[in-house]
Formats: structure tokens, sequence, C-alpha cells
């Protein structure tokens, strides 16, 4: 457990304490009563590494690197290859990592989310990060990360190696919420290895879709009995390009995973992923639905869910489907008495029918947002 | 024209259309405060159109005539200003909304009108809800079911003017008793001096609903016009009697029952 010398809410701005509570990272008094731990990094500083549950450790990674020798031995770079693309590169040849830590020793449940808000403040600035989270045997943990950019920021890039290792009996539950900038340039190449009976949830939200965002996070599950589940959350704009979903490879027995991914998009190109691989028994769906108000001028849903089967018991599915807001649908839930853009924004939050913690308040907001500009579109 | 003449729904020379097409070629109707009428006709004969036009719904263009409500041209309101005036409609087939629970719409209902959350509970156990509360609305519902969740919202609204789109259509006879006693529970006296229940019009083709609330007056649509109106009892037993052929000759023939009967 990390002493905290200083309360998190003295050393992080005010302003900027409320642009990270939007992606669910709590800074306030109370935090050690909401959170088991907090990471903040501001560009390329770490402003706090605390942690106020046993069991659990947070650091900076190249403090986690020149203290633990295994860590580079075992995890580091071993889920995703320095060589695997351009962002991949670029990561390696930072002279120091950047990133966090995350190790939650064997027998550790921990039920109150952890906490890693990753914050651009300067315009322009490059945050290239590596971040490992190693789960030992029977554990629990969930982390929020939380990924924005200060008020004024419109561009920069978000470049990221993450890497997991689920061990046996634990489960991960990772909730990432992005609130970009409009010009920023979002990057996260993300690989989970799943044990026996372990269980990933992957929960990824992005609330202000940033110019362009590719985000397909991988997961092995390579565990007997281990499962995954994706809830993909995508609200769209005008001008941007947002290649979200991941891809499942089920090698365990008995391995099972589901794929949802719920889009709605206001113009941008938007594609929804969703890639299986069978190379066990196993049993596994993908579900993708978009919901397409106005395509702008170019805008269009892409939906591309995909199996692929190496074994002959690997029983997986899936359904994909692209439509509007149904008139008669929004005229239903006027006729008792709601205004349009209530309608619509009960349809919207039926629609993506997503209940992640700490977020509601500043989703239901964009959806307002949203089907406040649905509205208008109807009436033109 | 105000709410002085005493009619909640003054229909004026009514002509909708759908897809571009046609539906409702003039139609007159008079309702006045505190009636109940009843609309029958063949199927496609445009009694829903009607009800939807009332409405409001958007797929029903209005390209003539008037829609005049407590004295009050509704004609271009949207949905939500009709039903904020006290319109309200239980559909035959209403949408099924994904991720939408019927226990939202109620809650919605609940606070933004007068009803509290004790009187939604005693509606929602009288009408036997629980059970799809926390289901999509509407999605995989029995013919009855649906019934009960639309008169759950619309008793939740307490409407001035209700409508209803074949309220026993697909309801077993156990159920319908469920299904009338609501029905009649939404038209309840609202006032004592003049004693007066509220109003509203109910689209029936087996008449069935009539042994629980009691129409003060029926009409026949035939082909997007209204044919015939008159007694409830009369109309109904000529309907059984004879069929609506009767009614396509008696119009055929120039000699409406609106002539000999109001």
């Amino acid at each position: 457990m990390t002493k905290s010398v200083v309360s998190t809410v003295d050393i992080v701005a005010q302003d900027e304490a409320e642009t990270l509570a939007d992606v669910g990272v709590q800074i306030r008094p109370d935090e050690p009563q909401v959170r088991s731990g907090t990471y903040v990094l501001r560009d390329h500083l770490p402003l706090c590494v605390q942690t106020y549950r046993e069991g659990l450790e947070m650091l900076p990674i190249a403090e986690a690197l020149h203290r633990y020798a295994w860590l580079r031995e075992h995890y580091f770079w071993k889920l995703i290859s320095p060589d695997q693309d351009e962002v991949t590169r670029q990561i390696a040849a930072e002279s120091e990592p950047q990133g966090y830590f995350i190790w939650v020793r064997r027998g550790t449940r921990i039920t109150r989310p952890a906490q890693a808000g990753l914050f651009i403040a300067h315009e322009g600035l490059a945050q290239k990060l590596h971040n490992v989270i190693v789960l030992e045997d029977d554990t629990e943990l969930h982390l929020i990360t939380g990924c924005t950019t200060g008020r004024a920021v419109r561009s920069g890039y978000h470049l990221a190696v993450n890497e997991a290792y689920v061990g046996a009996s634990a489960t991960l539950t990772m909730t990432m919420v992005h609130s970009w900038g409009p010009e920023v340039i979002v990057r996260p190449r993300a690989a989970v290895a799943v044990g026996d009976y372990s269980h990933y949830v992957n929960n990824y939200v992005s609330l202000r879709p940033a110019l362009d965002i590719q985000s397909n996070p991988r997961t092995y599950l390579n565990g007997v009995g281990a499962t995954a589940k994706y809830m993909t959350v995508i609200l769209g704009s005008r001008g941007s390009i947002i290649d979200t979903g991941g891809e499942v490879w089920l090698n365990g027995e008995d391995s099972g995973a589901e794929l949802v991914h719920r889009g709605v998009c206001t113009g941008g190109k938007m594609y929804q992923r969703g890639f299986l691989v069978g190379n066990a028994r196993c049993r596994a769906h993908v579900d993708c639905a978009g919901m397409l108000l106005d395509s702008g001028e170019d805008g269009f849903i892409e939906s591309v869910p995909g199996l692929r089967a190496f074994h002959p018991e690997a029983r997986m599915s899936h359904e994909a489907s692209v439509g509007k807001v149904a008139p008669e649908q929004v005229e239903y839930l006027m006729s008792r008495g709601m205004e349009e853009h209530e309608a619509i924004s009960m349809i919207i939050r039926g629609f993506l029918d997503a209940d992640i913690e700490g977020l509601s308040a500043e989703l239901d907001a964009r959806i307002g947002e949203i089907a406040a500009m649905a509205g208008h579109g109807e009436r033109k | 024209m105000s709410s002085s003449t005493g009619n909640i729904l003054e229909i004026h020379d009514l002509h909708v259309e759908v897809g571009g097409k046609e539906l409702l070629h003039g139609i007159n109707l008079v309702i006045p405060e505190g009636q109940v009428h009843a609309l029958m006709g063949p199927n496609g004969s445009g009694k829903t159109s009607l009800m939807m036009t009332i409405m409001g719904f958007s797929a029903y263009k209005v390209t003539r005539g008037q829609i005049i409500f407590a004295g009050r041209d509704i004609t271009g309101l949207s949905v939500t200003e009709r039903a904020r005036l006290g319109i309200a409609i239980a559909q035959q087939r209403p949408p099924t909304i994904a991720g939408v629970k019927l226990r939202a719409v109620l809650d919605y209902i609940m606070a933004h009108d007068s009803v509290s959350s004790e009187e939604i509970a005693e509606l929602v156990r009288q009408a036997r809800v629980e059970d799809f509360l926390d289901r999509d609305i509407n999605a995989g519902l029995s013919g009855g079911e649906i019934k009960r969740a639309e008169l759950v919202q619309l008793l939740a609204t307490c409407p001035r003017f209700s409508m209803m789109d074949e309220p026993e259509s697909g309801v077993d006879l156990d159920s319908l008793a469920l299904v009338g006693s609501l029905v009649n529970r939404l038209f309840i006296r609202d006032s004592c001096r003049p004693v007066r229940r509220r109003s509203g019009l109910i689209v029936t083709h087996t008449g069935h609903i009539l042994k629980y609330i009691e129409a003060d007056r029926a009409h026949i649509m035939l082909d997007g016009r209204i044919a015939c109106s008159g007694n409830p009892h009369l109309i109904l037993q000529t309907v059984a009697e004879s069929g609506y052929a009767a009614c396509v000759c008696c119009v055929v023939e120039g000699d409406g029952y609106d002539k000999v009967s109001s």
C-alpha cells in the first residue's frame, strides 16, 4: 500500500479534476472511500500514484521495471511485439517508458474500483504509453481508465501498448472511457491473456470522439472455462473515423465470449468490429448494432462481425444491424407526453443499454446533446 | 369556435394521406364533452387512420380540414402538445422499443404528471403488468398483455379524451373482463354537476367492449368516410345481423342512418 502523504485533491487542478471526473476518474477528498487506488498521468508527468488497499500495487512502469526484474522477463512486451506496427515501434523507441504498472497479489479481491487517468493538458502533445497489469491467481480488480484532454486542447496523440495478464480464478474488469479533443489521434494496442476459470470484462465508452480512433483489443482465452465479455459504446460525430470493437481467441476448452457493440453515428465514419477465433470447444457470440442518426456528408456505419473456427466444436455466431431511430417509436413516447428530444434520449439510452459505473450522468448529458441534434434533424 | 359549444372534439371535412395515398376523404365528427363514441367498420375503412390523425402521428398527413379539441384548433400541433392537452391513444399494435422498459415510461409519467408512485403501483397491480414492467416495452406480449400495458399508461396520465383501437382484439374472455374494467375506469366520472364522465372514442369490431363501457353514439366508417351514425345498440344489431354489406347498400342508396336517427 502506498502511503498517501498529500491528498490527490491538492495535486490536481480543479478544472482538470472536473474533466477527469467526466471520464470516471474521481479526484476528491473522499477518494479512498470510492476508489482502491489512483494513478494520474498529466502529459508526461505522473501526478499521483496511490493505493488504498493491501495487495494492490500501482507504480509508474519505469519504476516498476527497475524494481521488479521479473516484470521485464515475463510480462513486458510479451503479449504484443514491439515490431507489430508503427505505433508499437514508436513506443518501443522511447528511452524511458511511460505508463502504469498494476499488480494484484494472489488472493486479493478488490471490489472498489482502481482508477487511472491519462490526461493531455497541452496542445499537440503526444503521450506514448506502455501499461502492464498483472492479476495473480484468485484475484479481482475493476480498473477504470479515463483518457481525456484539457478543455482547450484540440489536437494530440494518444499512443499506447496495454498488456494485461489474468491468472487463474481471477476477474479483471477494464472500463475505459475516452473523451477527446476533436483532433486527437488515438491508437491503443491492447492484448489480454486469461487463465483457467477466469473472466475478463472489457467496457469501452467513447463519449466525444476524436478525429481518429483505432481500438480493437485482443483477448486470448487460454485457460479452461475462461470467459470474455466486451461492451463497446461509441457516440460518433462528424469528421471522425472510429474503428473499435475487438477480437477474442478462444484457446481454452469450454471458453466463452460475448462481444456487444453499440454505436450511434451522427456523421463521420464508424467501424464496428468483433472477431472470434475458435481454437477449442467453445461458445461465443458477436452482436453489433448501429444507429445512424445523421450520415452528414460522407459518414457511414460499417459493421464487421467475423468468425474463424479451427475446431469442430467451436460454436460461434454473430448478428449485426444498422437502423435509425424509428419515427413511430419516437411518436409513441411523445403520445405519453414526452418532448421529442426526451423520447429520442430514452430510445438511444435503451439502445445503448449501457449501465456503466460512475458514468451515467456524463453519458446522459451526451445522449441528451445527440438527441437534441437528432430531433432537430427530423424536423428539417 | 370555443369550448362553450360543449364539444370535446370536432372534426370538419378531414382529408388525410398516408404515403401519398388519401385514406380519409372528408370526415365530419362531433363528440360532445362527456361522451364516449364507438367507431365500427370493416378492415381498411380508416378507423385506425382517424385515431392516429387525431393523435397527430406524422405519417398521417392532413391535406384538408380541421381538428378542434376543446375549442382549440389542434390540426398543426405536435403529438406531445396534443398529449399534454389530454389526448391519449391505446394503439392496437404499439411499437416495441429495444431497451426501453414499460417502467421507464411510467417513471416519466410519474415525474411529469400529478400521479403519485403509490397510485402507479396500484395501477400496475390492478392492470397485472408487474411481470413485464422490466421487459422491453410491448416486446413479446400477448394480445391481452398489450392492452393492459397500454391501458396502464393511459390510466396513469388520466387523459381528458382517450382513444382505443380494438381493445377486445386478441383478448380471451377472462382477460376481457379485466380490460373492460380498466377501460371503464378510464372514463370514470369527472364531474358531478352536470354528471359527466371523461370522453373518448373506441374502435370495436365485435362490440364486446360495449358490455363494459356504455357508448353514447356509434359511427360506421366505410372507405374513409363516416357512412352512418346513430344509437350504438341499433347499429351493432344491424351489423351483427347483416354485416357491413347492408351499410354499403344503405350508403349507396343514399339512405344513411344519420338522417333518420340524429
